[in-house]
């Protein structure tokens, strides 16, 4: 699975991607139970910050697979 | 509809006139520029610093436009969106729509501002100090 980071996320894991194996589908709290072990400096983020899954904005009922991309999603300041 | 989603790592070209398929269609063709202050939350910059999740965006903005043009009836949209280190006084964004009359171009226009500010991946990741 492809994580992407972006924004200030990225800023504070010091990197834009990481690549993580998983071997069945993850719900999103179990994604976050293993980014959190991987990037703890993730955990200031975690309540401000939006899962998408393959570009579209995960909702509760998604599982992540291993050929997934997932994007770590600051809120958006655009324009 | 005829769309047009661009990301551009310098300055924003000037804007071409709207596009030939809706001339004689279009009785408007609306236009934004968002362009950089000198304050950033109180504090003077000399820039702003934006980055794009160039991918998503496109996804967001065309969904964007699709709902857009149903409920307004557009006829053309474009967007472009700058990245990187984006100097004071230039513009960030740059939105037209074209439509039948200008009622429901400027209704659309200002929902897709409000649209790419509510969910659009872009973010501006640093104010540079002046």
């Amino acid at each position: 699975m492809k994580i992407l980071y972006f924004a200030h996320v990225a800023q504070a894991v010091g990197r834009r991607e990481d690549n993580l194996d998983v071997s069945a589908p993850v719900t999103a709290e179990a994604l976050w139970d293993r980014l959190l072990v991987l990037r703890p400096a993730l955990a200031p983020y975690r309540a401000s910050i939006y899962l998408a899954r393959n570009r579209a904005y995960a909702t509760g009922d998604d599982q992540f697979l291993n050929d997934d991309e997932v994007a770590l999603l600051p809120p958006v300041s655009g324009g | 509809m005829w769309v047009e989603i661009l990301f551009f790592d310098k300055p924003l070209p000037p804007p071409p006139p709207a596009p030939a398929q809706v001339l004689g269609l279009a009785g408007a063709w609306a236009e934004f520029h968002g362009c950089v202050r000198a304050t950033e939350a109180g504090q003077n910059i000399s820039a702003l610093r934006y980055e794009i999740y160039e991918s998503m965006a496109l996804v967001r903005v065309s969904a964007h436009l699709e709902a857009l043009a149903r409920q307004h009836g557009l006829l053309a949209a474009r967007f472009w969106h700058r990245h990187g280190v984006v100097p004071i006084g230039e513009a960030a964004v740059y939105l037209a729509v074209a439509a039948p009359h200008r009622g429901p171009a400027l209704k659309a226009l200002g929902e897709l501002i409000d649209l790419l500010k509510a969910d659009v991946p872009i973010w501006k990741v640093e104010a540079i100090p002046a």
